[in-house]
């Protein structure tokens, strides 16, 4: 711990750990360098990216990329958090870390929308290549028949633009990395699914009368 | 007569009638034009077939569905004999040899990750079990370990011993089922039949403790969901025996085969560097000769208590990755009968809620999967649902060796090459 | 018109059709055997539906590929499509024509039966590369090609394999080599090497496992058959069926006596009687080579297409021509 504090300086202020966990955050731009040293460097030696996984923290904050290393000299996982900008996704790639790294960058860019520069290859890895939306971002919506709808995926429901982002207010001030006691009463703020469904009649395009009239 | 041309008294193929749009995309995004009047007869084209009707979205693509002289594409799956699941693999091949491999993923994507984020955190538990169908336990351990550790509990000691026995018998399968379809995927009929003759006896005995033959749901956050039983231990018993000799019946077969080992041996290699540096984990990445191994590296209830040495191989050849799953077995079984001697008595199930709701916090735990390190990172906001739920599954990590193993390789190798990497198509696409 | 000429006819036209008809049975049998046998071996029960324990299995599966409907892709050759698997079926049955049952009962009895036989079995590797062509499917493609250089490389050692047998003898009918065989003992004892040669060349000539490069079907699919299906898919199956039970029915011709018994018979059987024992020890020994190959393919692995090749022209061939020398010094030298 103490090394990491010496070897990756800015990390001082943010260093966190639970038993078997230590956490550092970091600036989006400086992932490839603090991971190069965290992998190199000779006392830390972490030579495997365990796992890369991107969060949305809502609308109105931020997404965040976190990777778990391990090392065999320390006892506890090491997870790196980068702070990605909601409204420019962009985050250097770290393909040329490890290689590895490549599907996981691919489903984060798949799944949330956040662009890997310098990846060679970020494709869609699930969705089909014509697919226009973010599914796992926290304001797409699962109307009960996405599935079903023609245009499932591309109608405007999904897009955030088109959304009253009030509804979301109550996921405002959620940010895990503020003190706990922050946040408000959990019913409040995790609004149930059902409640998220827009009305039918903001419903604008590709869903035709018939799907209307079909029985739930 | 051109391709184009429809016959006579024929209904035309729709698919003709975009050739003009396809070849100016193909042109405009510098690719080679599908003829539209074609110069070569009917058969002109050929080589065209399955190179995605639209510019290349990177550099990548672009290059591997570019074809050079005298190459051309074959799609294997999704509907394919042996694909393991609904997976598609793009190969560029010159004559039968692999010169470029596209894995194209997504076939059976169910959007597991974003389900559970709207369902409680006992549901989830059910939710990750069809994943990785060939390890339902597995699944099921490290998010109920995550949940755990975001909830402040702890697994009562005899729950835990529980847990670490079921996760061992599911890996006796697993690995016996891998052999059988590396045989099947190299062209030998039985193994395969003789490994479900011992997943059947597992399957049978899992299915006594947990009441389900497949997706077991298990797992409770805080423990299990049932103590062992009186059939349960009857058929450990009986099986117990039984199963070394079934392991060694398939060793009789392949083992020692002159035509398996031929096929195997020195083929798609995976040096310890390229290991490390593509994320392969379990027994590939042990089969390389790399000692990691979560239940030692970063042990979990209860491994710490029971001894185990990672078992490693040298050369990381389709045959190494194969001696790995027996020796693997062998030495579950091993780790099945410390388990059983050792266990403690006692609750199976902590004192928890019906409906959870763990302090906001983040948590991450792994555990070694029969396919290699299987982790799960779930964030909690402070309600009944997981804020966010992310699993990564080795065996998504691990097929990206495909397309870096395969060049130089013959078409027949890419399934035993696949098919030693064991890959389960229900956890790659999620 | 010469009445002995239009007896020789009639007798060829029921020859014919005879062991047209042949094909049939066998192929069903063949097809039931290796059901049972292959389930046998993997643990399993097998068909037990059909008839007493699943005996009608593959009758029933004869006539539901009958019944099925008969598919043709759109950019298939439809003329090639459509006759190649008439070709590979009739390269079958025609080679039936000469194997010798018992005494007297053979098709055709011709003073060159050897050539003939290997002059039309390897008339099968047209009908699969043309199917495999005509097909419009790339791993049709694929398996056409597999085949067409499979098939050819074996031709050459299963063919030279015969030779030292056939320079022992001293002919090339089999009904004289096979009185042959009843006066010196067993081929097979004498050409040891030239029976291990066809025996392994005749699996890769048939496409049998572990040879079964052609219809590979976890890494082409099913070869040259992908793209067919009804009565088209079914003669390439009853083709493949019926090259096994010939191959076996030759082998025995050849190396182990045809229809001899394996010890002589104390009083020498003459007639219908004798044509009987006949066919039993023929068709006794030819099952035992038909349960074999099943065995074989219960039990290995597929070889690749490099080393299956490899086996052919860097081993099987120089063995086959020192086989050749060694025999046919051993004739001229010790006048055998």
């Amino acid at each position: 711990m103490r090394l990491l504090t010496e070897r990756v300086a800015e990390t001082a202020s943010t260093l966190w750990t639970d038993e078997d966990t230590v956490e550092i955050r970091i600036s989006a731009e400086r992932v490839v360098e603090v991971l190069r040293t965290l992998r190199d460097d000779e006392d830390l030696d972490f030579w495997m990216l365990a796992d890369a996984a991107a969060v949305d923290y809502g609308p109105t904050e931020h997404f965040e990329v976190v990777y778990h290393l391990y090392s065999d000299r320390h006892p506890a996982w090491l997870r790196v958090r980068a702070k990605v900008d909601r409204a420019d996704p962009r985050i250097p790639t770290i393909t040329p870390l490890w290689e590895g790294a490549m599907f996981h960058e691919r489903e984060m860019y798949d799944m949330m929308g956040i662009v890997f520069e310098g990846n060679p290859d970020l494709r869609r890895i699930y969705m089909s290549p014509d697919y226009r939306s973010f599914p796992q971002r926290r304001d797409f919506l699962l109307p009960d028949d996405a599935a079903d709808s023609p245009a499932a995926g591309i109608n405007p429901l999904e897009r955030p633009e088109t959304w009253d982002l009030t509804r979301f207010a109550a996921l405002g001030p959620l940010n895990p990395l503020a003190a706990a006691g922050a946040l408000p009463e959990a019913d409040a703020v995790v609004a149930d699914p059902a409640g998220e469904q827009p009305e039918p009649s903001t419903v604008e395009a590709g869903v035709t009368d018939a799907d209307k009239s079909r029985p739930r | 007569m051109t391709a184009t041309e429809p016959r006579e008294g024929r209904v035309r193929d729709p698919i003709d009638l975009d050739a003009a749009e396809e070849a100016r995309l193909r042109t405009a995004a510098g690719m080679i034009p599908a003829p539209i009047a074609s110069p070569g007869g009917e058969y002109f084209g050929f080589d065209t077939v399955s190179i995605p009707d639209r510019p290349p979205q990177t550099e990548r693509e672009r290059e591997l569905y570019t074809l050079g002289e005298g190459e051309m594409l074959v799609n294997m799956g999704p509907q394919h004999p042996s694909t393991h699941g609904v997976m598609r693999l793009v190969l560029k091949v010159r004559s039968e040899v692999v010169t470029d491999l596209d894995v194209v993923l997504g076939y059976l994507h169910r959007g597991i990750e974003k389900l559970s984020e709207n369902a409680t955190y006992t549901t989830v538990l059910t939710y990750v079990d069809p994943m990785d169908y060939m390890s339902a336990m597995h699944n099921e351990h490290a998010p109920a370990l995550a949940f755990e550790k975001l909830y402040g509990i702890e697994a009562p000691p005899r729950a835990q011993y529980i847990r670490a026995l079921v996760v061992e018998l599911n890996r006796v399968f697993s690995h016996g089922l891998m052999m059988g379809f590396l045989a099947l995927d190299i062209g030998a009929l039985t193994p395969i039949l003789y490994g479900f003759i011992n997943r059947d006896e597992v399957v049978e005995m899992l299915a006594a403790i947990s009441g389900q033959r497949m997706l077991f749901n298990f797992f409770r956050v805080g423990g299990v969901n049932w103590d062992v039983n009186d059939e349960f231990l009857s058929r450990l018993g009986a099986w117990h025996a039984k199963e070394l000799r079934n392991v060694k019946d398939n060793e009789a077969l392949l083992t020692g085969n002159e035509i398996f080992r031929a096929r195997t041996r020195k083929m798609g290699v995976i040096s310890r560097q390229q290991a490390i540096n593509l994320g392969v984990t379990g027994p590939n990445l042990r089969a390389s000769g790399v000692p990691f191994d979560v239940r030692s590296a970063h042990p979990y209830p209860p491994y710490h208590e029971l001894e185990f040495t990672p078992i490693v191989q040298e050369h990381g050849d389709v045959y190494d990755r194969y001696l790995q799953r027996i020796a693997e077995i062998k030495q579950s079984m091993h780790l099945i009968e410390q388990i059983m001697d050792k266990m403690p008595h006692g609750p199976v199930q902590a004192q928890v809620p019906g409906i959870i709701r763990p302090k906001p916090g983040r948590a991450y735990a792994a555990i070694e999967s029969p396919r290699g390190l299987y982790s799960v990172y779930a964030i909690s906001d402070g309600g009944p649902t997981p804020y966010r739920f992310r699993m990564r599954d080795p065996s998504f990590v691990s097929l990206q060796v495909m397309p870096v193993l395969m060049p130089g390789h013959l078409i027949a190798d890419t399934m035993a090459i696949m098919a030693s990497l064991d890959p389960i198509m229900g956890g790659v696409d999620k | 018109m010469d009445v002995e000429l239009l007896l020789g006819i009639g007798r060829f036209v029921l020859a014919t059709t005879l062991i047209l008809l042949l094909t049939v049975p066998t192929a069903f049998i063949v097809i039931q055997l290796e059901l049972k046998v292959i389930a046998g071996m993997n643990l399993r029960i097998g068909p037990n539906r059909v008839g007493p324990s699943g005996m009608f299995q593959s009758t029933i599966h004869g006539f539901k590929v009958l019944a099925k409907e008969d598919q043709i892709p759109d950019k298939a050759d439809r003329a090639t499509f459509t006759i190649a698997p008439w070709m590979v079926f009739m390269a079958a049955a025609m080679s039936m024509l000469v194997i010798p049952f018992a005494p007297g009962a053979i098709a055709a009895d011709f003073n060159i039966g050897i050539v003939y036989f290997f002059a039309i079995i390897g008339l099968s590797v047209v009908g699969l590369l043309v199917a495999g062509w005509a097909s419009y499917n790339k791993y049709s493609l694929l398996g056409g090609l597999r085949s067409a250089a499979q098939m050819v490389s074996y031709e050459i050692p299963l063919t030279l394999s015969v030779v030292g047998a056939v320079v022992l003898a001293g002919t090339l009918n089999f009904t004289e080599l096979i009185h042959w065989q009843r006066d010196h003992g067993w081929l097979f004892i004498w050409q040891f090497v030239g029976w291990g040669i066809f025996y392994i060349a005749s699996l890769a000539e048939i496409n049998r496992t572990p040879f079964d490069m052609v219809e590979a079907d976890s890494e082409i699919v099913a070869g040259p058959f992908t793209e067919y299906s009804g009565m088209r898919f079914g003669f390439f199956f009853f083709a493949e069926y019926v090259s096994l039970f010939i191959m076996s029915a030759i082998m025995t011709s050849l190396f182990f006596g045809g229809w001899l018994a394996p010890w002589p018979f104390p009083a020498e059987l003459s007639g219908f009687l004798g044509t009987l024992y006949g066919i039993f020890w023929f068709f006794l020994k030819t099952y035992l080579f038909v349960f074999a190959a099943i065995w074989m393919r219960a039990t290995l692995p597929r070889v690749r297409v490099d080393q299956l090749m490899g086996m052919a022209w860097k081993v099987l061939l120089p063995l086959a021509l020192v086989n050749l020398f060694v025999t046919a010094i051993a004739v001229v030298w010790l006048n055998l």
